[in-house]
């Protein structure tokens, strides 16, 4: 094989190499790094391992927010099943009783621990899957 | 009346935009007569007039209160200071993408009308700046009719501008982020112009070069200013969030400041030329796919805009087709591109190509992240969301090897390589008060984070290298380049600001009775909740804590607020902030509980002023590079 070539085949089996472990490494990065997002239904369903952090999205149920010092105690419906949820902090300001939230934290035990709340920008905001469910009925 | 007279304009200047690019075409494959050129300049001169006071007269309509357009009346108010008034137009879908347009006409217009007549390339630049605003005004015409009425009558008062939107800030930072994105327009058509053209003995780079930096500063102002209006208006107490809607902003700037330097490189030593076209056909590409991305409301954000599967396929068909269409002539002239593959291991301009490379990476991942759930949503149905934790993985390491080259490619020579010996005396100090540097952090603080640590020492590696250099620059009396050492120095700030953040700063939640008053730690002995006012402002009620701190031997009062707006009924929180320069005492008031004590948030932040204090250099860098060239 000519010298020219050969360098050429080299420098194309390195690039090969490196984009391979460079994209190997981003997907194995993604594949511990996803939080899966559920509804109270289907996170009561599903098997979710302990210390596997997690999305759920739902509406506060009416009447079940209870404060406890910094503590806040919620229930989150799909108007199916609902979730109960503790929150240490001060949750942010469109976060109320009969309105959507998304809440980030870990399931224990039969109750989901918060550690982050999103409320959105806007306030008929509802996530997208119950806005659906709430359709068909 | 006013506002069909506007709506009327804008389609106006949808028919002459029709009328240059039918006149372009026909004359394709012609050479150029002058006439032609002239009268289709004339034309496109007009059309972009025309979008202008079409704008102007909107912006009237908004400051009169005319609530019988929809848009207006579902997004302002005859209450609403003149400012806020206009500021409303872009608090939305249609009138942000109006105000869009008009900047992507602004550029257009400008850029085409500087360059000289007999310039070989106008023809072409003006056709596909042409193309391109068409297909944005037909988009905003077409799927979100900014001047549609109310029929038959109109509403008696505006419902509002959201509160949290309220805010100089907020006014600024869309229309700095829009300057920057659309900004880019310029380098994507006159480089698509140069491959049609085919004439590659043609001198491009200086004709765009400080177009595109003065959109590179909008765009770095824009993020920036929206990352500080999120932390100190919307009470997130963060800075950065890796939000979808941020990602697509980011991967633009990435690509911008790649762009920037392989330009450099492009220009010195007449390697990377493809790549650099390449790279100018990208920014805007990535631009249209944020705005597919934020407008479709295809991904959940906290940003994106009421979900619309029109609009999105409307936007993702246009620019999908133009971005297709830059690249096909791309791949087609690629192989007559003759630009020199010689680059010398060692010199600046390869490692302006590694950092080059990285930048690619960096701009890949993001893109992974963003599309990664919509992908397994549409396999599996499965619904993912990717944070924080996956984004500081990938940049941690990507920061690091970006340092280093940095740190080595400020004593590089263009064309020359470097001996080892020169090279081994660069490093030496940068990296060993790197090391010093992260071993007093880790005495005075205790904390061990492998992430941070990596943020921290890529950070020093900058800031010491061009510590050092100026040092011995100053002894030799030899040349620094100003502009980009205080850019860099900035980006090494930034690394350092951010990582300090991310180990030092805590949260503290708290719930006390007015009166009370309690320690929290060595550094904030006493937290005093002196008492609460409520009182009316002018839309608002306010409800105002009185909280007084001892905080390292000195006292700080900060009042916490809540508000309720009457028109909307939502209420905002604005924390009280105070800055050192060190840290951000940062205080949130929460709820009152049934036994009438009430919740706070207390937030140090450290570092934070310096990250926005860095993208400030970042920018007066950029500056002076500009100014320096204008000067020669």
């Amino acid at each position: 094989m000519l010298q020219v070539r050969k360098n050429r085949l080299w420098k194309l089996i390195t690039i090969l190499f490196l984009s391979a472990g460079g994209i190997s490494l981003i997907l194995f990065s993604l594949n511990s790094k996803l939080d899966l997002f559920y509804t109270p239904s289907e996170m009561l369903q599903a098997d979710i391992k302990s210390g596997y952090r997690i999305k759920l999205g739902g509406m506060v149920k009416n009447g079940s927010i209870k404060r406890d010092g910094t503590i806040i105690r919620f229930l989150v419906t799909d108007f199916i099943k609902e979730v109960p949820v503790t929150f240490e902090g001060v949750p942010p300001d469109l976060f109320k009783e009969d309105s959507g939230v998304v809440i980030l934290g870990y399931f224990l035990n039969g109750m989901f621990e918060a550690e982050e709340i999103f409320a959105k920008h806007d306030e008929n905001y509802m996530p997208p899957e119950l806005a659906i469910d709430e359709a068909k009925v | 009346m006013i506002g069909e007279i506007a709506h009327f304009l804008s389609l106006s200047a949808v028919l002459l935009l029709s009328l240059v690019l039918i006149f372009n075409l026909a004359f394709f494959f012609t050479k150029i007569h002058p006439n032609q050129l002239i009268l289709s300049m004339r034309l496109f001169n007009q059309a972009c007039w025309l979008v202008f006071i079409s704008f102007g007269i909107y912006v009237y309509l908004a400051i009169s209160d005319d609530f019988s357009i929809a848009y207006i009346a579902s997004h302002s108010n005859s209450q609403l200071p003149i400012f806020y008034k206009v500021t409303s137009i872009w608090s939305a879908h249609e009138g942000s993408m109006f105000l869009w347009i008009v900047f992507l006409t602004a550029w257009s217009i400008l850029f085409i009308n500087s360059l000289d007549k007999s310039h070989p390339l106008k023809k072409l630049t003006l056709l596909m700046l042409s193309v391109i605003i068409l297909g944005f005004l037909l988009f905003l015409l077409l799927t979100s009719n900014p001047f549609e009425r109310i029929m038959p009558f109109g509403a008696l008062e505006g419902a509002d501008i959201n509160p949290v939107l309220q805010d100089p800030a907020l006014a600024i930072h869309p229309p700095m982020l829009y300057l920057g994105y659309v900004g880019f327009v310029i380098s994507f058509s006159f480089i698509t112009a140069y491959l049609l053209n085919g004439d590659f003995e043609l001198k491009w780079e200086q004709d765009i070069r400080n177009w595109s930096f003065v959109a590179w500063i909008f765009l770095t102002i824009g993020i920036t200013l929206g990352s500080w209006w999120a932390y100190y208006e919307l009470g997130w107490g963060g800075y950065w969030f890796w939000d979808p809607v941020e990602n697509v902003a980011l991967m633009p700037w990435l690509a911008a400041t790649a762009f920037m330097h392989s330009l450099f490189a492009a220009s010195k030593s007449n390697v990377l030329k493809t790549w650099t076209m390449f790279l100018g056909i990208l920014i805007f590409a990535l631009s249209l796919f944020g705005a597919f991305i934020v407008r479709s409301g295809i991904i959940d954000s906290v940003h994106s805009f009421a979900n619309d599967p029109e609009r999105g396929l409307y936007l993702l068909s246009f620019s999908g087709l133009i971005t297709l269409l830059a690249l096909t002539i791309f791949a087609y002239r690629l192989p007559a591109l003759n630009s020199s593959k010689l680059v010398v291991t060692g010199s600046k301009e390869s490692f302006l190509s590694m950092n080059n490379i990285l930048m690619i990476t960096s701009i890949f991942s993001i893109f992974l992240g963003v599309t990664y759930p919509l992908i397994i949503e549409s396999i599996s149905g499965e619904k993912v969301s990717i944070g924080p934790p996956y984004y500081n993985t990938i940049f941690a390491p990507l920061i690091l090897i970006a340092a280093a080259f940095i740190m080595i490619s400020v004593d590089a020579l263009w064309q020359r390589s470097m001996p080892l010996k020169a090279l081994l005396i660069t490093i030496f100090a940068p990296t060993m008060l790197s090391l010093l540097s992260l071993y007093l952090i880790w005495q005075v603080t205790n904390i061990f984070s492998i992430l941070a640590y990596i943020g921290i020492f890529s950070g020093s590696l900058i800031l010491c290298s061009y510590l050092t250099r100026t040092i011995n620059n100053f002894f030799n009396k030899k040349f620094i380049n100003k502009g980009s050492a205080i850019a860099h120095i900035g980006l090494g700030l930034l690394f350092f600001a951010v990582s300090m953040n991310s180990i030092l700063s805590y949260e503290k939640n708290l719930n006390l009775a007015p009166g009370q008053s309690i320690s929290i730690n060595d550094s904030v002995r006493e937290f005093s909740f002196n008492d609460i006012r409520v009182f009316k402002a002018s839309n608002h009620d306010v409800i105002s804590a009185q909280v007084s701190l001892l905080q390292d031997g000195r006292e700080i009062s900060l009042n916490p607020q809540k508000r309720k707006y009457a028109t909307r009924g939502q209420i905002t929180s604005e924390s009280a902030i105070h800055a050192s320069v060190l840290k951000d005492t940062y205080l949130t008031i929460g709820d009152q509980l049934d036994n009438g004590t009430w919740t706070f948030s207390l937030k140090i932040n450290y570092f934070i002023k310096w990250i926005w204090f860095s993208a400030a250099l970042m920018v007066l860098g950029m500056l002076l590079t500009i100014f320096k060239k204008k000067a020669s």
